[in-house]
């Protein structure tokens, strides 16, 4: 929760991660490459004095997690994107078999979301079942960017992701993470691409895709989708990261969302551990769109859209009733704002 | 960003010849030159031989582009005078062997990864270099807007009623009085990929053309505007975004900087471009 001028602001954080990338859990050169290139990033964007020693970056644990988000960082409830990357990470990276450690921990907290590989066919039908059934899967997480067996990515609307994506829809999945932004070895077949999310958003009219980093760097593409599908919402990690070291820019992509999406499709998402919601937060709520933003866009970043952007939009994305939730989460032993 | 490459060459040899090369090669999804954006590590010239190593903002970056950046950076370099050797290195690139093994000996992308499909490599080469296009247009718009052209006299202006003097561009229309157009730099910047792309540039084309060469008519301008404005922003983002990065990279490597890797990058936001 973030108070400001007696307004209590209700915070999802849309995009986090309870990663595991320690040396030991490398399996090839990529496990350690991987973490260091979301080492720079985290260097790169967060102000000093929310830089980490890399050795905590590459395993930093529940307890720290639980701090960072929901004791100092203003977070009420946060998203599990799992990610699996089992040819760079013997465990995986963050499945949600070791996310789900932490959802069991606070159940009321977090929202874990599961994931399918449409690579896998007709042989992964029963696994993908069965994660729904043992796990409490609330939403997927989607890495069409990933290494498999020589591949370097699939597409969203290739017909067996659509097969599966049938099955999450059965079982009462609604909203769908799609990761599009920096991504992993895009070679020519450009795995930057968002142009997938526009067939099956059309043709799953009942899913929303959360596009995660807007697209960036197709940010542009992304807002030509988004704001022909109604079913299509903006997940702001990475971009909320400009907010403090590039805020002009921030300025740019937020009207640029306003402008071709609304208020109410933009979600915020951290991407927690590469960077903190307390600074992002706190940098977010004292940003103001600048005159000549507001008047070239006719846009404007207001309270009431902040408060929507921080958690309104994700809360009715997944159903959540916040005055609800609220007097559960005042139960679960972790002291908001202590 | 000059400042931090790395340069050893012979006394007598005339530096700004290579580093000039250099600046000519482009980031092809960023369309800004490698050597402002800080991708040149080093550069070295021993009798006719050259070599240059290369530091992209992350070993991830994209393996298509990472080749097509060695590639024109070799083209470039074998365009000086008295270099008849160039070796590109690719620092710890995730792919620095296989490309550097490629370009060093002429090889394509396509022979280098015949499983990537060179086809779709073109395809995207040319998709960027429209956007390019339209993202210096929509920089020549914004001006335009600025200096007061209304989108009636925007869509008919031709290229031989707007001319360049000194750092300026002036409009002169039958009928009209001559007025100031914006910065000429923007205009010569458009022109450039504008010729590259086949375009008619003769006198009596109209400036304002989508990438088949149609005008367009006053009432669709603005909807173009507004698109190449999210394209120039996303793209002008991104590169912000590789500068953080690599500025990071130079800054882990200059261990003698007691500075804050933040306080150590002065790029900072275009106001030529965003104000309006």
């Amino acid at each position: 929760m973030y108070r400001q001028d007696g307004h209590d602001i209700f915070v999802i954080d849309g995009h986090m991660h309870c990663w595991d990338a320690n040396p030991e859990n490398w399996k090839s050169k990529y496990g350690e490459s991987w973490i260091r290139c979301f080492f720079a990033y985290h260097s790169a964007l967060s102000p000093a004095e929310a830089v980490w020693p890399f050795e905590k970056f590459c395993r930093y644990g529940d307890e720290t997690l639980v701090d960072d988000l929901f004791r100092t960082g203003y977070v009420d409830m946060a998203i599990l994107n799992s990610t699996y990357l089992y040819e760079f990470y013997n465990n995986g990276f963050n499945s949600h078999i070791q996310n789900n450690v932490v959802k069991a921990k606070y159940p009321e907290r977090f929202l874990l979301c599961g994931s399918f590989d449409p690579r896998d066919e007709e042989a992964g039908i029963e696994a993908f079942q069965r994660m729904m059934a043992d796990y409490p899967i609330q939403g997927l997480k989607l890495y069409t960017a990933e290494w498999r067996n020589g591949s370097r990515g699939w597409r969203l609307n290739d017909p067996w992701a659509y097969k599966y994506l049938e099955l999450a829809q059965a079982a009462g999945i609604k909203n769908i993470h799609v990761h599009k932004g920096p991504t992993v070895y895009p070679l020519s077949a450009d795995a930057f691409d968002v142009h997938d999310v526009d067939y099956a958003a059309t043709d799953f009219p009942e899913l929303n895709f959360i596009v995660e980093h807007v697209g960036l760097p197709r940010l542009d593409d992304f807002c030509w989708i988004a704001a022909q599908e109604s079913n299509v919402y903006a997940g702001l990690s990475v971009a909320m990261a400009f907010v403090h070291l590039r805020p002009r820019y921030f300025g740019e992509i937020i009207a640029n969302l306003l402008f071709w999406l609304g208020p109410d499709k933009l979600c915020f998402g951290s991407d927690y551990a590469i960077w903190s919601p307390k600074w992002l937060i706190e940098k977010f709520m004292a940003f103001e769109l600048p005159d000549d933003l507001k008047q070239e866009y006719h846009a404007d970043l207001t309270l009431e859209t902040k408060r929507k952007i921080l958690g309104e939009n994700t809360a009715r994305l997944y159903g959540i009733d916040i005055e609800a939730q609220l007097a559960k989460l005042q139960r679960d032993g972790i002291a908001i704002g202590g | 960003m000059r400042g931090n490459i790395e340069c050893d060459f012979p006394v007598d040899f005339d530096t700004t010849v290579i580093l000039g090369q250099l600046a000519q090669v482009l980031d092809p999804e960023l369309d800004e030159s490698i050597v402002d954006l800080g991708f040149v590590r080093s550069v070295r010239l021993h009798s006719d031989h050259a070599d240059v190593t290369l530091q992209l903002p992350t070993s991830w970056c994209a393996v298509n582009f990472a080749y097509l950046m060695a590639e024109d950076v070799r083209h470039a370099l074998l365009k000086v005078e008295g270099v008849r050797h160039a070796t590109i290195r690719l620092g710890d690139h995730c792919a620095a062997r296989e490309i550097e093994a490629a370009v060093n000996n002429g090889q394509s992308f396509a022979e280098a990864f015949p499983e990537e499909g060179a086809g779709s490599l073109a395809a995207l080469r040319l998709t960027f270099l429209r956007k390019g296009f339209f993202i210096r247009q929509e920089r020549l718009l914004r001006e335009l807007r600025v200096a007061g052209c209304a989108p009636p006299v925007i869509c008919a202006l031709r290229l031989g009623e707007i001319s360049i003097e000194d750092d300026l561009t002036m409009i002169r229309q039958p009928g009209a009085a001559p007025q100031k157009g914006g910065r000429a730099a923007t205009l010569r910047c458009y022109l450039q990929r504008r010729a590259e792309l086949g375009l008619d540039c003769c006198d009596d084309a109209q400036l304002i053309i989508d990438f088949e060469g149609k005008p367009f008519s006053a009432d669709r301008l603005q909807a173009h505007y507004e698109a190449a404005r999210t394209m120039r922003v996303a793209l002008e983002a991104n590169g912000s975004f590789c500068r953080a990065l690599v500025s990071l990279r130079h800054f882990f490597d200059a261990s003698s900087s007691r500075q804050k890797p933040e306080e150590r990058e002065t790029c900072t936001v275009r106001t030529d471009t965003i104000s309006s």
